[in-house]
């Protein structure tokens, strides 16, 4: 499948969509990552899993580009985007969002989408529209077509003209959702896209990332953090473990649920050896 | 070499003292005290009032003010104004401070009565005595400047490092809510700040008036160069603060020595001392790549959490957005319109002297319409517009007049010149945040206004410079027309920037910059382009301001603290609106002109306004979209009243994939719901 997207640059052959490898952040004197890998194939869900301090927001931050980490290599669809700005990683394809949205308060729902669509895809409007009065037209039928759709798959079509600034969290997590998409990535970030939701919401939102990733006109793969242990094993085809910035376990989910690293590291060693016997704990991966 | 490192000393001791009470306050506070200058004007010419025109003693004089008013300034402003912008956004605290410098001075000129002052008095009886040091004659002044140095650096350091209050202080600082909860008021510690805060604006008020002339202006940049202290400081280090001005001060007698003594160059050398650091520390943090941590440099995680996003924001309340989207196009823009229809008409029918004044009001609105982009939409505040429109002035003037250019292509170019100093201005600063553009902008202003604006070709021995209009404009009437066609421009341009997709990429940026950058927009592109667009309506504007009262003097029509007073304006009516800024211009010419033609003289003084105007400013901290919007707002309110469809704007649930299970109280708006 090709990317007619301007900006997007031509994948590397057999590349993973996203690679990074001996990343390292030290805040000060915390390590806050150490000699941390983690790569996502074309197409595929890769969860990213840690107790709270583990390093995963920071390994996000160091990813779309927005953290510069002090060591390791990061690429995308098989170019080095170590050194390029999270501007540039977004306009290759790379898009995400936050633990706390960042959203922008001052535009509605709809022109949310409409911005990251134009960014990527027609990115010398950003500039050339302020003095085009054509701007004010109605918009090619492909952006209508592209933001429509997601506004439609994301049932945000009765909100579409609201500002985010009186939307609840819950609606607003989908309008990031729908901004990342709107910007037809190769790779999607999310940043805790489950909290805040109550279970059902979460189980809705889980199977439009599902939908997204199996019907997408091109491969997208995406990166979830979360701390839904159970949201991520159920959504992932691949999970990365992290504690105190560590990489402690990579596998499929049933591989991951057996671990007894990443047991010991949401239990402690001594409830994990008290536990043995009596298989799964609460809490514990399942 | 000596007597000019103790000279210098001197001078870099009121800077040091300066750059620590802005410091003290920054940390403590979150408030970069813009109105620094304009209190410390107050005291000291509250001080010249006792002891020169009421002939008290010094220490009586001194105790008065300094001790005992200074802190009282500080306790009353804080209860009546900065407790309320503890979780404002930057913008809103600046812009409130701002507000502040305008209304002081006037307030000062008006209580303590507008006289001539030669030379003000120092700490020192006359005469002064003087002592030898190291064979070089010392001043008592000198002596009392450096022992008010180090008392403020010792006694700062013990009590911030030693003491209980200390403690209480840094703690408040890294967090006030967490402060709070652990069983100390941070209000009654915001006090005592604030209280220190002005004493040392006082102190340095009275230090300063001997050197600097007791003058509004040189407290302004005195000021702006201890800015450049607190800048290379990063707005927190205080040793730093108060080693950097010291050092100025001892750069700028060295200067003075080593330098021609009656050269041109020598002169702006001294003068551009603070540039100097300030250009310094931008190249330094350019190369660096760094950014300078503004955004957390006030509080802790658990006061950004309680801080409501998005609410108290300059020119963009969250609650004033989501009712301005709710309108019809009639409900937009019938009211500018008529507006528009209003201040055409008018001219045609009133008497000439008004016909003038209305080319005047028109002229102003074409340059607070650059504000309307670069803060309303932008959500920066930049403090050299009037710069700009001085460069925009100077430029044209030049140009038809010693080059023969046509006056409207000579008043385009002279916008496009302040077009590429906004860019360069943008550039350095914009990356660093909204602070620093703030304070960059300021100093850049006064930067001009003393070493470009005071060049003798543009002086001109006080006869300044000529811009006829053009010719199928020369009657006021038609000139009137001509500024009124630009304004419709330059507004129409502003409309179509808001819908572009441009327009919706700086929305972004203003709210977003991490969300912007991933969403592949450049935040600093947008930012420059929105600041350069707005230098060049500045520019333009000031041209049509300086054929509006041809000949004008640069540096006495353009002065940095006179463009605050027109963002003062401004802000009372409303940073975001068009008509706001039409309307602004109207009300900066109208009312003097008006008080001064129908109202008795002891009923009205220049100053009276001036302290309205700061006052309007200052109320941006409760009404940050303007008493325009503000008042819209309530006019539209009372009249949904007797809508019977208002009953039906209940709130519906919204059939998102998120059920009414989702966390936050937010309202739901129905009525967007289409």
């Amino acid at each position: 499948m090709t990317d007619a997207t301007p900006g997007a640059v031509p994948p590397e052959d057999d590349a993973p969509a996203l690679a990074a490898t001996g990343v390292t952040v030290r805040f000060g004197g915390l390590t806050a990552l150490s000699d941390v890998a983690i790569d996502v194939a074309p197409g595929r869900i890769a969860g990213l899993v840690g107790p709270n301090g583990a390093g995963k927001s920071t390994l996000l931050g160091v990813l779309s580009g927005l953290l510069r980490a002090n060591g390791g290599r990061v690429s995308l669809r098989g170019h080095d985007v170590t050194s390029t700005s999270a501007r540039h990683r977004a306009q290759r394809g790379l898009a995400r969002t936050f633990q706390q949205p960042e959203i922008f308060q001052g535009l509605t729902v709809r022109e949310h989408l409409v911005l990251a669509y134009r960014a990527r895809v027609a990115p010398a409007r950003l500039w050339r529209d302020m003095f085009d009065p054509r701007s004010l037209l109605p918009p090619k039928p492909e952006e209508t077509e592209r933001v429509d759709g997601l506004l439609e798959l994301l049932r945000l079509t009765k909100v579409a003209k609201a500002p985010v600034a009186a939307l609840p969290l819950g609606v607003v997590r989908l309008v990031e959702a729908g901004r990342a998409l709107a910007s037809d990535p190769h790779v999607l970030l999310l940043d805790e896209p489950l909290s805040g939701l109550d279970m059902h919401a979460s189980e809705k939102l889980c199977d439009v990332f599902r939908q997204i990733v199996n019907e997408n006109h091109h491969p997208l793969s995406i990166v979830i953090v979360e701390h839904d242990v159970a949201a991520v094993l159920s959504l992932s085809d691949t999970v990365f473990v992290l504690d105190f910035g560590e990489r402690i376990a990579a596998g499929t989910p049933e591989q991951i649920r057996k671990d007894p690293a990443v047991q010991a590291a949401y239990l402690g060693d001594t409830e994990v050896q008290a536990g043995a016997g009596r298989g799964t704990a609460a809490g514990s991966p399942s | 070499m000596l007597q000019f490192v103790i000279a210098g000393l001197v001078l870099g001791g009121i800077y040091a003292i300066a750059a620590a009470g802005l410091v003290i306050t920054y940390t403590a506070s979150g408030i970069l005290n813009f109105a620094f200058g304009a209190m410390a004007f107050f005291i000291a010419r509250f001080y010249y009032f006792l002891h020169t025109q009421h002939g008290w003693s010094i220490w009586s004089s001194a105790v008065v003010s300094i001790l005992i008013a200074g802190p009282a300034m500080g306790i009353i402003l804080y209860l009546a104004l900065f407790r309320f912008l503890r979780l404002s956004s930057p913008l809103i605290k600046v812009v409130a401070t701002i507000g502040l410098s305008v209304a002081l001075p006037a307030l000062a000129t008006w209580i303590f009565s507008n006289v001539t002052i030669q030379q003000a008095p120092g700490l020192a009886p006359e005469p002064v005595a003087v002592y030898q040091f190291l064979g070089v004659p010392v001043t008592l002044d000198q002596v009392i400047v450096y022992a008010c140095v180090i008392a403020t650096v010792v006694l700062g350091a013990v009590v911030l490092r030693y003491t209980e209050v200390g403690l209480k202080v840094r703690a408040m600082v890294d967090s006030p809510a967490m402060t709070d909860l652990s069983g100390t008021n941070p209000e009654a510690i915001s006090l005592g700040v604030w209280a220190v805060s002005t004493l040392f604006a006082g102190l340095v008020g009275v230090l300063a008036a001997p050197i600097n002339g007791l003058d509004i202006g040189h407290f302004t940049i005195l000021m702006a160069t201890s800015f450049a202290a607190v800048i290379a400081a990063r707005l927190r280090n205080l040793p730093l603060a108060v080693v950097v001005g010291l050092l100025m001060g001892v750069a700028t007698s060295l200067f003075q020595r080593y330098l021609p003594p009656n050269s041109q160059w020598t002169t702006t050398l001294v003068d551009a001392v603070p540039y100097i650091v300030i250009a310094l520390f931008l190249l330094y943090t350019l190369v660096r790549g760094g950014d300078v941590g503004e955004k957390s440099a006030y509080g802790g995680a658990l006061d950004r959490a309680i801080t409501p996003q998005g609410e108290s924001r300059l020119a963009g309340s969250t609650s004033s957005m989501v009712e301005t989207a709710s309108l019809s196009f009639m409900g937009k823009y019938a009211g500018p319109l008529l507006l528009i229809v209003i201040v055409g008409v008018l001219p045609a029918i009133v008497t000439d002297y008004w016909v003038g004044l209305f080319a005047l009001a028109f002229a102003y609105a074409v340059i607070f319409l650059s504000w309307t982009l670069v803060t309303g939409e932008g959500g920066m505040l930049w403090l050299c517009q009037i710069t700009f429109a001085g460069v925009g002035a100077i430029t044209a003037a030049q140009l038809a007049t010693n080059h023969g250019w046509p006056v409207l292509a000579a008043a385009v170019m002279g916008g496009l010149v302040a077009a590429a100093m906004g860019a360069i201005v943008g550039f350095l600063s914009i990356r660093l945040g909204d602070l620093y553009v703030a304070l960059v902008t300021l100093t850049f202003g006064l930067l001009m206004e003393n070493l470009v604006f005071t060049l003798p070709t543009f002086v001109n021995q006080g006869l300044g410079l000529s811009l006829n209009r053009p010719q199928f404009a020369s009657s006021n009437l038609s000139f009137d027309y001509l500024c009124l066609a630009v304004f419709v421009i330059f507004a129409l341009f502003i409309v179509n920037f808001r819908r572009s997709t441009t327009g919706l990429a700086l929305n972004a940026a203003r709210w977003s910059e991490a969300g912007a950058r991933t969403s592949g927009v450049s935040v600093v592109q947008m930012k420059v382009i929105a600041g350069s667009i707005a230098a060049l309506i500045a520019g333009i504007g000031g041209a049509l301001l300086a054929m509006a009262q041809s000949p004008f003097v640069p540096n006495a029509n353009f002065v940095t603290f006179l463009g605050l007073t027109w963002l003062a304006v401004l802000v009372t009516i409303g940073v975001r609106s068009n008509a706001a800024a039409l309307i602004a211009g109207v009300m900066f010419v109208f009312p003097a002109a008006l008080f001064q033609n129908y109202l008795p003289s002891w009923t009205w003084t220049t100053e009276a306004l001036s302290v309205l105007f700061g006052l309007g400013a200052i109320s941006a901290a409760k009404f940050p979209d303007g008493a325009l919007a503000e008042n819209s707002r309530r006019l539209r309110h009372f009249l949904l009243r007797f809508r019977p469809v208002a009953t039906e704007l209940v709130a519906e649930p919204v059939d998102a994939a998120v059920p009414t299970g989702a966390v936050d109280g937010a309202p739901r708006v129905a009525e967007h719901v289409s």
